[in-house]
């Protein structure tokens, strides 16, 4: 076992669990910054790729931090605001799949468009996306709502992401009424020291 | 509210222990303070100079506002204040020979300046009292401090009676040369005006006989203000009315004068043990106010647990880095492959 597929083997039980559920078009947020939001949808697509043996087309929609776009060194390059302001055409913001079955779509420049219902929805039932399994990285909700709300409409599911022991429940308990979803699943990020080895984690989830 | 009290139920023991250590710790401290000090007094019966016997019945220094007693431990407090009045009281006690030599002499003698009270106890009555951890020393300080005081006052009084003096003698060399300048005008004008006088020589002659009866009058003044202040102090330190020690300071066989500071220290360790005992409350409902765990992720129903991320040691990650970065090496290397090769 080396340490890469270590280290993408700790979303597998997530995305097993989003593979079993049938979701295709998933999204991370959260309540607050700094929980850990990209990480967990960076591991979970590509975890997903690997499961489904297709590509997934992870999507850099957090209009505040985009810190996936900037992993990709793909900061100057046009990306999603770009298409959804119609500058340009989805094949030339989509990086094309990585060995590793990722195709990754920077947050482009964020001045030129912010999402909204329409936009992102003829993003997401335009033909090339249709098809894909779509990982989505959003801001927080409390500091973020409008670039998140019109995402929670239209994907398949859209988690919180909670970092155990960490996240202050009365701000989470705030965002999840923002969010207006009836029943809202909570991706719960284990803190350091707080889960030890991921091994056992592994073994259990679902091959 | 309730998740306060929660917290207080839920660290009860934690609680416990921290107000046993820090009331327990402040309870000893407070018993050894107490048992540890000795207070010696002096009781003072003070009396404000008379009038007639302070430096001049028109002195403007004399406070009628302040009470004899009040008047006197003001002074004496304004002694306690002074450096060197400290330094001559410790050098007459034992104190000397424990700091002499030392870098300690300041610091001990701030400290006499703390602990060394003078208090007015009713309109003549004051009190001059020391607390010591040793009874000898405490007796000491006060012996010392009321003695040193007699001799600062008796030396004031010599240097003001000495500038009073001085100042009243000139003045009566001042009218003296009048009154002779005023008799020789008198003279002269008798001796040219032998014969029956006009009218206006007659109220001449009289405006000088006058001038010189008020001179002669305000020399007689002079003459008894300079021997009342020769002699005033004198009078006061022979009756010493002023100034009376009723009861003479003692050594003290057991404890006395602890218990405010000994108060001051138990206060101190309850309100320390209460804060300490809110904080461990406070900390413990803002820690409690975080997901502890998957078990309890109905505190935010109706919102369910969907799935669980387990944590990733940096070991993980390859060659030591963290998972975010180990994720993004494999994400986006291709990306980053296919960049170094279209700049070669």
């Amino acid at each position: 076992m080396n340490s890469r597929s270590e280290v993408t083997r700790a979303f597998d039980g997530l995305a097993s669990r989003i593979d079993a559920s049938g979701f295709h078009r998933i999204g991370f947020t959260s309540a607050v910054l700094g929980e850990g939001v990209s990480t967990t949808a960076l591991g979970t697509a590509l975890s997903l790729a690997a499961l489904r043996e297709e590509t997934v087309v992870l999507i850099d929609a957090n209009w505040l931090e985009p810190s996936l776009t900037a992993d990709a060194a793909a900061a100057g390059a046009p990306g999603l605001a770009d298409l959804l302001a119609k500058k340009v055409d989805l094949a030339a913001v989509v990086r094309p799949a990585s060995h590793a079955g990722l195709a990754f779509v920077p947050v482009g420049d964020r001045s030129s468009a912010r999402p909204s219902l329409r936009s992102v929805s003829s993003l997401i039932a335009s033909k090339p996306l249709a098809q894909r399994t779509i990982v989505v990285d959003l801001p927080p909700i409390l500091a973020g709502e409008p670039f998140v709300l019109p995402w929670a409409a239209l994907l398949d599911q859209l988690f919180v992401v909670l970092r155990e022991a960490a996240t202050p429940l009365p701000l989470v308990r705030q965002a999840l009424a923002r969010l207006g979803v009836s029943t809202p699943e909570i991706v719960l990020s284990r803190a350091a020291g707080s889960s030890g080895d991921p091994l056992p984690a592994l073994r259990a989830a679902p091959a | 509210m309730h998740g306060y009290i929660r917290s207080a139920r839920r660290y009860r023991w934690l609680i416990v222990s921290v107000l046993t250590i820090v009331w327990g710790a402040g309870a000893i401290a407070a018993y050894v303070d107490y048992t540890t000090t000795f207070e010696s007094e002096a009781i003072i019966w003070g009396q404000r100079p008379p009038p007639e016997l302070a430096s001049g019945p028109a002195d403007p220094s004399l406070s009628v506002v302040q009470t004899p007693a009040t008047q006197q431990a003001a002074l004496l407090t304004q002694l306690f204040q002074t450096e060197s009045f400290l330094r001559e009281v410790v050098a007459r006690t034992s104190l000397q020979e424990s700091i002499r030599g030392t870098v300690n002499e300041k610091k001990t003698v701030e400290d006499v300046r703390k602990r060394l009270r003078a208090q007015a106890l009713g309109t003549n009555l004051l009190s001059v009292s020391f607390t010591a951890r040793d009874p000898r020393i405490a007796y000491e300080v006060v012996i010392a401090a009321l003695a040193l005081r007699g001799e600062r006052v008796t030396q004031s009084r010599v240097a003001a009676t000495a500038s009073i003096s001085a100042l009243y003698q000139k003045e009566l060399e001042v009218t003296q040369g009048r009154a002779l300048d005023l008799q020789r005008q008198l003279d002269e004008f008798n001796e040219s005006h032998a014969g029956p006088l006009t009218e206006e020589e007659q109220h001449r002659r009289d405006q000088l006989r006058l001038a010189l009866d008020f001179v002669q009058i305000r020399l007689g003044d002079l003459r008894g203000r300079i021997d009342q202040a020769l002699i005033a102090p004198a009078l006061l330190d022979v009756s010493g009315v002023e100034f009376q020690v009723l009861d003479e300071p003692t050594v003290e066989r057991s404890p006395r004068g602890g218990a405010k500071p000994a108060a001051s220290i138990a206060g101190v360790a309850a309100a320390a043990g209460l804060l300490l005992a809110a904080l461990v409350v406070l900390l413990g409902t803002l820690l409690s106010d975080r997901l502890a765990g998957s078990d309890n992720i109905a505190r935010l129903a109706p919102a369910r647990l969907f799935a669980t991320v387990p944590y990733v040691p940096e070991a993980a990650g390859r060659r030591g880095r963290d998972a975010r970065t180990a994720l993004a090496a494999i994400a986006f290397e291709d990306d980053a492959a296919a960049r170094r090769a279209r700049v070669r």
